[in-house]
């Protein structure tokens, strides 16, 4: 357990090294935001709906803000999986699959909160209506904080999975463009999901993407409420242990086929 | 004309050069048509709980969506090594071949890459088009044919102009600039939607500076028969032209910029 921990720390401060490609990533999402939350506006201009406008801009900007949680893949991991110098990752004493999962929870950590941080600071300068609005109560924010935690680890346990497919492939594109493609949609960074046709939302909320960011969202907007928050804790949980059960047995089926290239 | 039949050849042959691993490629094709598809899928979302977006009906939105979505992919498929592949040509100093060559640098990085994977795309932007088509009930006319064509082909002018500005970045910058990519996919999100939605801060980006309104929501509405501000109809046939105008500039610094080219020496 402390060799996982020790490459979490290292990865996490390489990943603070970037402070460059951070700003421009910061302005080019909270433009993307503010697009958003414009287009949203429009449309409830025409009508009213259930959910106020106020917890859809609250929405879509902390949906940027995490952005970076969603769409971040170990590129080193991508290249030695082509170039074959993945073997010698079977050299070292601990599992290959926890080894790359420390490394993945640590750049999406850092990456994502590097980014939100500033990101949520401006959203909440912004007028109501426009801006990110305050947390339904002091005990939704505290209580969102674990939920976001454990939608890191399902993140983490999901890209892992898209891992062991570019190992059978080797060409990461097809099928991590497929998934991505799931995880924008089903985890509601396309569209929130709480626009959703209410019916669809019942099935879609207990899909893993749902517990990326929707569900700590939902706890900080008031969405669920405090009594329910035990259940979706268990539901995020449940996910997490499925998922990373899937990668390590995918990982280890993986391991047995693997065939060097040799060079 | 030479030009153009090179531009062809060069095409034709990376073309097949791509389909010479057709697995991976029907796999990316595919996972292209599921990326704009659910695009498309948003927008319909999106009418299906609001129905109409500040008096602009579903049918119109997805005309809208379809034109937007038709001229953005043509350019990455045509224009590849503008929109995609150039910083990494000044990276790797791939760039510096090109300057020994008895071609003009920009035709030869237009000529250096296509993207085939996009057609799925442009098939998803089409079936938009028709859908936006007969749920609005528009009649055409030869008039409002050339018209379309025109507001496409002066989208994609105006579209690869603006990837222009991240072209030019990477030849100081070396690094490719990600905030270019606001305007340019930013611009594409945007702007799949009629402009007159937008706060005037917004609006005026996307007419003067990035004028996609121009060459594609003015004639877009004029051939739903609802003109945008009003305006009359000669307006759709002269506004589009700005995209030439924003290419016409661009190539214009890009040339300027080549000037100051230094290789990575790499």
């Amino acid at each position: 357990m402390k060799a996982y921990a020790a490459v979490f720390r290292m990865r996490l401060r390489m990943e603070l090294q970037y402070r460059g490609a951070m700003i421009g990533g910061i302005l080019c999402q909270m433009f993307f935001g503010l697009i958003l939350v414009a287009l949203y506006r429009a449309l409830y201009a025409g009508g009213a709906q259930p959910v106020p406008i106020e917890d859809v801009a609250t929405y879509v900007w902390l949906q940027q803000a995490f952005f970076r949680m969603m769409l971040a893949s170990d590129a080193d991991l991508l290249d030695k999986i082509r170039s074959g110098d993945i073997s010698y990752d079977l050299c070292r004493p601990i599992h290959m699959y926890g080894f790359y999962y420390a490394r993945i929870a640590a750049q999406k950590l850092t990456g994502s909160l590097m980014r939100a941080v500033p990101m949520l600071i401006m959203a909440f300068l912004l007028p109501r209506g426009w801006g990110i609005s305050r947390p339904s109560s002091l005990s939704a924010l505290l209580a969102c904080i674990p939920a976001l935690m454990l939608g890191l680890l399902c993140v983490c346990a999901l890209e892992n999975i898209t891992v062991a497919f570019t190992m059978k492939t080797l060409d990461p594109r097809g099928m991590q463009g497929l998934l991505n493609l799931l995880m924008v949609t089903l985890s509601g960074n396309l569209f929130p999901l709480t626009l959703f046709p209410e019916n669809w939302q019942k099935a879609i909320t207990l899909f893993p993407y749902a517990q990326l960011l929707d569900a700590p969202i939902r706890i900080y907007t008031g969405g669920y409420l405090m009594s329910g928050v035990l259940r979706v804790y268990a539901l995020q949980a449940f996910w997490v242990c499925v998922l990373a059960a899937a990668g390590v047995f995918m990982w280890n089926a993986n391991r047995k086929r693997m065939i060097v290239q040799g060079g | 004309m030479n030009t153009l039949k090179l531009y062809f050849k060069s095409i034709g042959m990376l073309l097949r050069s791509h389909l010479q691993y057709p697995e991976s490629f029907i796999m990316q094709t595919l996972a292209q048509l599921v990326m704009e598809g659910g695009e498309l899928m948003v927008v319909i979302l999106i009418v299906d709980r609001f129905q109409s977006l500040k008096g602009w009906s579903g049918g119109n939105l997805y005309f809208f969506f379809g034109m937007m979505s038709v001229s953005f992919y043509l350019t990455e498929l045509f224009g590849r090594g503008i929109t995609g592949d150039f910083p990494m040509m000044v990276r790797t100093g791939r760039l510096d071949t090109f300057l020994v060559r008895p071609r003009g640098v920009l035709t030869q990085v237009l000529c250096a890459g296509t993207d085939p994977r996009r057609i799925t795309c442009i098939a998803v932007g089409t079936a938009a088009l028709i859908m936006g088509s007969t749920l609005s009930g528009i009649s055409w006319n030869l008039l409002k044919v050339i018209a379309l064509a025109e507001s496409i082909v002066m989208s994609c002018l105006l579209i690869l102009g603006l990837f222009m500005i991240e072209a030019v970045f990477s030849i100081f910058s070396v690094k490719s600039v990600e905030l270019v990519n606001a305007i340019t996919y930013g611009g594409r999100s945007a702007c799949q939607y009629p402009v007159d939605v937008y706060p005037l801060p917004l609006r005026a980006l996307f007419t003067v500076i990035a004028p996609f309104a121009l060459t594609l929501h003015v004639p877009a509405s004029w051939i739903l028969d609802r003109p945008l501000y009003g305006w009359p109809s000669w307006t759709a046939f002269v506004t589009p032209l700005s995209g030439a105008a924003v290419f016409a500039v661009m190539a214009a610094v890009f040339r300027l910029a080549m000037r100051h080219y230094r290789s990575t020496g790499s």
